[in-house]
């Protein structure tokens, strides 16, 4: 119980910090390992902190318009707007209830028959895998609408900084002006800072951002109805989530298009349109959070091939600890899949709790001057961004992308739009590959 | 005043401390192959060493700027170790890079071997990889289009008989390799046993090679399944010729050094290391989770690995390279460039 709680409350902690997310937090574990008693412990602090993070980085995402993790900036479309009318805690509340209401019916689905799923893999390949990247592409430009343009040239610009490191078919240097520190491609904080978190920052700098409107009640039980009420969206956003989970390499953010898409797509003519703070818009992408990463689980546990990121890092921990995912031989420990349940579910009800809790609280931060946190902020987000190398470049690559990113705020260029085009990019031009070497050339 | 002295001595003496410990730098990201081996290696090694080892990963493009930081820069200290792995050794070979083995103490390394599968081949391969997979791709060639005259022969084979698919990872490969997708596919002999064993057979080990006359001989994990003993079963005759050379060479510095520790030059602190490597090498526990990395093989210590650079870098020569860079360039079209 103390690995559960202790995994929660670092979840917490880290999904809370802009930009941040389950992977470097996870990162971070590797210098502490040795502390647990045994490899379970571990397992199940190890899942809390996902489980746990994936709830919190929410709140960066409706609070502050800067997404917690690269899977929570969809959220941020309605999220955001919502916050800024006073009403994060309807936002946050519904959120929560979709993500978590999901984490669990998926947590359970996958733990308790990840060993009957295998076969599935048979029927998916390289065009499947590429046919979804597409769709998500699609699905961040045309979900603005009449101004399916902005997003259009968002994506352009996040695809030019994806090209950026070195040719996969040749293996020779792309757009890095002879630069080394380029050859490995841009970093993904330092973007994602640029564009969502800088130009937030550097409008309550200047003066141009206006206070959000106070916060004059709670609408946290309006907030859960609204998810109990819009369950059939919630739902639908955790069976994308939880599809796109199950296929290895496409990652969260793909999930939380896919999933915001559709709503928009299912919803016609809103009393309030989407991207001005529709709470369905919320209730559908977040749905899709918690069961993407429940389903990321399968291919890692079963095959060893690691279903997102994140996976990869739980992979690498569990190797550590001497657990083996991908070997036959864990089918017959039941303990180590009682304590991926345990961890996974506990640390998903119990961040809920607390941040149900405590949520009226934390929301009044949009009720404090910008002037007070946005140095804090500020300061995350720099520590995020310098990870990398911790050298010079990492500093100057924010800077460069800090300007972009308030020229693309004032000309209003689909932020998300951009990261997605980054994010996906780099596999999408795999996928092409592979498709053009096995089958047309 | 006095307590927020007290805390920055603290602070200060933390980060001594901190800095006192080992480094041991991978030049993957944490999760890759070589860093999960790497993270068991100093797991075991510290206990030897009586002194932590911090694991510092510096990832980059084909895993070249970690390995380079180590060369201009980390190895000056003398408590830092580098972790080499297989791809290095190929993008030493074609490639420009800083570091150079020869510039290192070596304190050990495994003397590995990859082991091809295949499903169902019969004329066509259609396999799957990058540039750390060119002496897959060569023993690949060689193996289904036997001894041939000229190299522009073995490309004319090569486009006839093999499909490289380019841009999969190793997961999407195993996946692909399930579904059928592929019919050859190749791993690290634990992995294989894993990921590819029941979805079909070996095809051939590229075979480990001897501390004996430095020879390649049979994986005993695979007897008879050496790439040399199914070549001469399929054409009764022994391999030969140019490409066959650069093959063996490339192979060589992929598979000798695919996973192994380096100091700087005359490092004092080498010979502790060596010593903790030894060490950990006899203890049963650590041989065991070792193994159940990458599998049973024997280790290069010390001097031996030593000996082992030596010899690669008297088999590179310029005309062996000149074959390498032609089946990079015009055959696999990867960049490569010549450099001896």
């Amino acid at each position: 119980m103390i690995e559960l709680i202790g995994g929660v409350l670092y979840g917490l902690a880290v999904g809370l910090i802009p930009t941040a997310g389950a992977t470097t937090g996870l990162i971070i574990l590797f210098s502490f390992l040795y502390i647990f008693p045994d490899p379970y412990s571990a397992l199940i602090f190890i899942m809390a902190v996902v489980a746990a993070s994936t709830t919190a980085d929410t709140f960066s995402s409706v609070l502050l318009g800067i997404p917690g993790a690269n899977s929570s900036a969809a959220t941020i479309q309605d999220g955001y707007p919502l916050a800024q009318r006073g009403k994060a805690s309807l936002a946050l509340s519904s959120a929560i209830t979709s993500s978590t209401l999901n984490g669990i019916l998926w947590g359970v689905l996958v733990f308790c028959f990840i060993r009957q799923l295998d076969f599935v893999y048979l029927y998916v390949g390289t065009l499947e895998l590429w046919i979804i990247n597409l769709i998500a592409f699609l699905c961040v430009v045309f979900v603005l609408g009449k101004k399916w343009y902005l997003g259009l040239i968002g994506l352009a610009l996040g695809i030019v900084f994806a090209l950026v490191g070195t040719n996969p078919v040749t293996n020779s240097a792309r757009l890095t002006f002879d630069w080394e520190y380029l050859k490995d491609g841009l970093q993904l904080m330092p973007i994602i800072a640029g564009v969502f978190a800088i130009p937030e920052i550097f409008d309550a700098l200047v003066g141009n951002k206006k206070p959000y409107k106070k916060a004059t009640k709670s609408y946290v039980k309006l907030g859960i109805y609204a998810t109990f009420k819009n369950w059939w969206i919630s739902l639908k956003g955790g069976i994308f989530g939880a599809i796109i989970g199950f296929l290895p390499g496409l990652g969260g953010a793909v999930a939380d298009w896919i999933a915001y898409g559709q709503t928009v797509a299912s919803v016609k003519n809103p009393t309030i349109p989407f991207g001005k703070g529709n709470i369905r818009g919320v209730i559908g992408c977040e749905g899709a959070n918690n069961a993407q990463k429940a389903t990321s689980m399968i291919t890692t546990v079963l095959f060893g091939i690691p279903g997102a990121p994140f996976a990869a890092i739980v992979l690498a921990l569990l190797m550590y600890l001497n657990i083996e995912l991908g070997d036959p031989s864990i089918f017959e420990d039941q303990q180590l899949f009682n304590s991926m349940l345990f961890g996974f579910l506990g640390g998903t009800i119990i961040v809920a709790i607390i941040l149900l809790l405590f949520l009226n609280k934390i929301c009044y931060i949009t009720n404090v001057p910008y002037k007070y946190y946005f140095p804090i902020i500020f300061i995350l987000v720099v520590w995020s961004c310098v990870q990398y190398t911790g050298g010079w470049e990492d500093y100057l690559l924010f800077a460069i992308f800090s300007v972009i990113g308030i020229i693309a705020h004032k000309l209003h260029i689909s932020k998300p739009a951009i990261i997605i085009g980054f994010i996906l990019f780099e596999r999408f031009e795999l996928l092409s590959v592979q498709l053009l070497t096995r089958y047309i050339l | 005043m006095k307590k927020l002295l007290l805390a920055s001595a603290i602070l200060i003496l933390g980060v001594s401390a901190a800095k006192a410990d080992y480094t041991m730098v991978i030049p993957q990201k944490p999760g890759a192959g070589t860093s999960q081996w790497a993270s068991i290696i100093s797991k075991h090694l510290e206990k030897h060493l009586g002194e932590k080892i911090v694991l510092k990963h510096i990832p980059g493009a084909r895993d070249i700027p970690g390995f380079n930081k180590f060369h201009n820069d980390l190895r000056f200290d003398e408590k830092t170790i580098m972790v080499s792995h297989g791809g290095n050794g190929v993008s030493f070979l074609t490639e420009k890079v800083d570091y150079n083995y020869l510039d290192y103490d070596p304190i050990g390394g495994m003397n590995l071997t990859i082991v091809m599968g295949h499903k169902n081949l019969k004329d066509k391969a259609i396999f799957a990889g990058g540039s750390g997979n060119v002496p897959d791709v060569m023993a690949l060639t060689l193996y289904l289009c036997g001894n041939l005259t000229s190299l522009s022969d073995y490309k004319k084979c090569y486009e006839d008989k093999i499909t490289f698919v380019k841009g999969m990872s190793g997961g999407e490969r195993r996946m692909a390799y399930r579904r059928g997708d592929l019919n050859v596919t190749r791993e690290n002999p634990a992995a294989y046993k894993k990921h590819a064993q029941e979805a079909g057979e070996v095809l051939f080990t590229h075979g480990v090679t001897s501390a004996q006359g430095f020879k390649i001989v049979d994986d005993p994990n695979h007897p008879n399944k050496s790439f040399i003993k199914q070549f001469v079963e399929k054409w009764g005759e022994q391999p030969r010729g140019n490409l066959y050379e650069a093959y063996v060479l490339v192979k060589s510095y992929r598979d000798t050094l695919q996973k192994a520790l380096w100091m700087n030059k005359n490092n004092p602190n080498t010979a502790k290391v060596r010593v903790a490597l030894e060490s950990m090498l006899n203890d049963p526990e650590a041989v065991k989770d070792i193994e159940r990395s990458v599998g049973k093989y024997d280790w290069w210590k010390g001097e031996e690995l030593f000996d082992v650079v030596n010899k690669l870098d008297s088999m590179t020569t310029k005309e062996v390279l000149i074959t390498l860079v032609y089946w990079q360039k015009e055959v696999l079209g990867y960049n490569a460039i010549l450099k001896k």
